[in-house]
């Protein structure tokens, strides 16, 4: 049988995660062609989309973001209803084409899904990408169910092949990570291919064109700002004299307040569902009907600047309240924080409802890299060889889970693909010596330019692909670098190793990180050169092996002799399989993996056939 | 109905979130209103994972401290660092075998002893149940199972507007014909366990 995202029929309720709910929504639009790189949050739309597959649309991992929104920007120009997905970090990395996408427009119809990360739950900041909607000049959605999150994708990708105007569909983790009924409409046939009409004077923005194009897109909003004012997502409930306007998922949270509070009667509530273009006229009424009001939108103030900023224009004496002690600029907001924000301004009791305050000092329990995983057995080669007298370039992967004592095996990192760029510019600066780490995907993200750079500008850096043969940090998605057999049909297997080579590095190595002795010696000899090198250790996740590769290892470990010597094993290379009782040192056979290098590093481990 | 908030934590790679979404299909299954968050963003096995299932009319997936009408832990240690997330008359479901973060294997910290944990939890609940759910699992057919030896306990409890039969029929519905006996056999020691 089908799955009910493709099949399902009008009328019908599925529970959804947020992100499969965009995944209706884009197949009740009629998408053709979805592009994406994947980035928690976001990564559950492209995933969906690729385990689905039905032949009704074109569906790519992209090696970046950039890629990803060129590709799709290519489909878009060429007819297509186009989605293209990444977090919200990936939208730095695609500015590029974006910011220039927006003036020539798009004919088929192109929207960009962000996913944001308020609180930095999987990652390196919190940046605030509506200012992409505004700096682009995109109309934005930001849905707050996983309901409104079927229905925005939806119509977020008919406006953008109405408008021919690229649209961005707004989302933090929250919304990408819940999971709500959401009633289904019609899947329509897929849309209908829009010829391209060759026009230079349009799709070429040579300076001449990018003059006029920036008219046309300051238009082209101007006249979506009335879509906006009408929005069904923009609405005003209630009819008392404090007034709050609010967005994306803090819609939620206000709601829950006010009903839980039993505040609802005296706040008069703006909910901005599309929140770009502004809707000016309809703000204006808001803020003539009430004497205060509290803009609650998590991250940067934005909407409360636009709003002081219309209050001074319109002459009105309604203070504005947004940013303060509890709804601050940094991290989420709770029900909580709003609840104890609104309770001044209603004259109301703000006591906090906790009634166990929490212990200090609990053990903390930090994601870790997995047991069995190849990476611990690159870092604790390299730890024994290079100690603290060496610097780690670290990038953004599994392995960035290294940063973790004992292996300690991350320094300095800025985003994706920087480990082997920041690596060269530490080590040129400094003149220590430097290790940087990359993953697969990575380095075919973007670490292949900075290899390139270090090879031509004569940089002084050790390499490391830690090779695990998927992006497994996000869910094993397809990268060039997958196994072929697992690429299928429609993908091409690149080879690491030719391409560093084409790169111009002389000095490549690869190991088999299980193999401890023989690791240890490429290091070695790596270690005693310089310039750039590279040693691509070559293993694949562990996870993966047993779910894709249906790989199993019969062996596992076992604690034979206990001893100053296995305390130090379990403290220095703390495998998360390890762990100790009264008996001493134990392995968990349910955690070991059965990668036997706990048995090369001492003789007190060894291994047995797995019990039934 | 009641509003109802359940905030469940526990480590990656214990089955905390299939369990969360089964729950969430068996309440919608019931006719229920239901909203549900995860948080596993580093989605390492290992991991500390949170999640949320919000019943009767709720819109936000996210619980703040005070707020859980019941807390489910699917490891002690988890239990009592979520515990800041129970409401006053709050309830909670508790396993009771550890799973030591790396920090206390390595002796460099120390698991709370089991006596303690329970002090705490009776210290701040109306109601609470503890069950071994790895032996139980392990009796069912498998350690994974022991996250539906909790939800059976919580479908047995009295705190939800549906018993243990609701969650039958969502095992048989929703999870690979291949898994359902044994945790259906899950299912019911988590309802004895919570008789006994």
């Amino acid at each position: 049988m089908a799955h009910p995202i493709l099949a399902g029929a009008p009328g019908e309720k599925h529970l959804l995660l947020g992100n499969e709910a965009i995944v209706r929504g884009a197949l009740e639009a009629g998408i053709n062609v979805v592009t994406c790189y994947p980035g928690t949050p976001s990564s559950e739309v492209p995933d969906t989309f690729h385990r689905l597959k039905d032949g009704s649309y074109y569906f790519e991992y992209s090696v970046n973001e950039k890629v990803a929104m060129e590709v799709a920007a290519g489909a878009a120009l060429g007819g297509a209803l186009t989605l293209v997905t990444m977090k919200h970090v990936g939208v730095n990395v695609a500015a590029d084409p974006l910011l220039t996408m927006t003036y020539t427009g798009l004919p088929g119809g192109l929207v960009l899904l962000s996913a944001d990360d308020p609180g930095c739950h999987s990652s390196q900041n919190e940046q605030d990408n509506r200012y992409y909607a505004r700096l682009a000049g995109m109309p934005c959605f930001e849905p707050a169910s996983a309901q409104e999150a079927k229905d925005m994708t939806r119509e977020a990708l008919l406006l953008a092949r109405k408008t021919e105007q690229p649209v961005m569909l707004r989302t933090t983790t929250r919304v990408n990570h819940l999971r709500g009924p959401v009633a289904f409409d019609v899947r329509p046939e897929p849309a209908k291919i829009v010829d391209f009409n060759r026009d230079p004077r349009r799709f070429v923005p040579v300076p001449a064109v990018a003059r006029v194009r920036h008219g046309e897109l300051l238009k082209s909003l101007e006249a979506i700002r009335e879509v906006a004012e009408n929005s069904q997502w923009n609405v005003v409930r209630g009819e008392g004299k404090v007034g709050i306007i609010a967005s994306g998922i803090a819609r939620s949270y206000l709601s829950d307040v006010l009903a839980e509070q039993g505040w609802a009667d005296k706040v008069s509530v703006l909910e901005l569902g599309m929140s770009w273009p502004l809707p000016v006229k309809l703000i204006g009424d808001f803020l003539k009907s009430v004497e205060k009001v509290i803009v609650i939108e998590e991250l940067e103030p934005i909407l409360e600047k636009e709003v002081r900023a219309m209050v001074q224009e319109m002459g009105l004496n309604v203070p504005v309240f947004g940013k303060c002690e509890y709804l601050t600029v940094q991290g989420e907001y709770t029900t909580t924080s709003i609840q104890m924000a609104l309770a001044g301004h209603l004259g109301a009791n703000a006591a906090s409802p906790v009634c166990f305050e929490g212990e200090e000092g609990l053990p903390v329990r930090p994601p870790n890299l997995c047991a069995g995983c190849s990476h611990r057995a690159v870092y604790y080669t390299v730890r024994q060889l290079f100690g603290d007298d060496a610097y780690y370039s670290s990038d953004i992967g599994c392995y960035t889970l290294g940063i973790l004592p004992p292996l300690k095996m991350a320094d300095f990192l800025f985003c994706m693909g920087s480990s082997v760029s920041s690596g060269c510019g530490f080590s040129r600066s400094s003149g220590k010596d430097v290790l940087a780490f990359i993953g697969d995907s990575t380095f075919f993200h973007s670490g292949i330019t900075g290899l390139v750079n270090a090879v031509f500008n004569k940089h002084d850096v050790l390499l490391v692909v830690l090779d695990n043969g998927t992006t497994a940090m996000t869910g094993h998605q397809l990268n060039p670098g997958v196994d072929a057999n697992v690429l299928g049909d429609a993908c091409v297997h690149l080879d690491i190793e030719s391409i560093v080579r084409g790169c111009g590095v002389s000095e490549v190595a690869k190991v088999k990180p299980f193999n401890l002795k023989a690791t240890l010696k490429t290091f070695e000899e790596m270690k005693a050169k310089s310039g750039v090198r590279v040693i691509i250790a070559e293993e694949p996740c562990i996870l993966y092996a047993r779910r894709a590769l249906k790989l199993n290892r019969p062996q596992t470990a076992y604690v034979a002799e206990q001893g100053p010597e296995t305390d130090r094993v379990l403290n220095e290379f703390a495998c998360p399989a390890f762990y100790r009782d009264e008996a001493g040192v134990q392995v968990d056979e349910s955690l070991c993996s059965g990668c036997m290098v706990c048995m090369q590093i001492s003789k007190n481990f060894k291994a047995r056939k797995r019990s039934a | 109905m009641e509003r109802i908030r359940i905030y469940m934590t526990g480590v990656g790679g214990q089955g905390t979130l299939t369990a969360t979404t089964l729950l969430a299909r068996t309440a919608l299954d019931q006719g229920l209103d239901v909203v549900s968050g995860e948080i596993h963003g580093m989605a390492q096995r290992g991991g500390v994972v949170e999640s949320t299932v919000l019943l009767g009319g709720w819109k936000s997936p996210k619980i703040s401290h005070g707020e859980a009408d019941i807390v489910l832990g699917f490891e002690p240690l988890e239990t009592l660092r979520g515990l800041p997330y129970l409401a006053k008359g709050g309830s909670v479901i508790s396993n009771t075998e550890p799973l030591p973060p790396v920090g206390v294997s390595c002796g460099r910290d120390t698991y709370p002893a089991m006596e303690h944990i329970t002090e705490r939890v009776k210290g701040c609940s109306a109601k609470c149940w503890f069950l071994p759910c790895r032996t139980l699992g392990l009796e069912a057919g498998s350690v994974q199972a022991g996250n539906i030896v909790l939800l059976g306990a919580l479908c047995a409890s009295g705190l939800l507007p549906f018993g243990p039969e609701a969650l039958e029929s969502a095992i048989r519905k929703y999870l690979k014909p291949t898994l359902v006996d044994m945790n259906l056999k899950a299912v019911a020691l988590g309802v004895s366990k919570l008789a006994g």
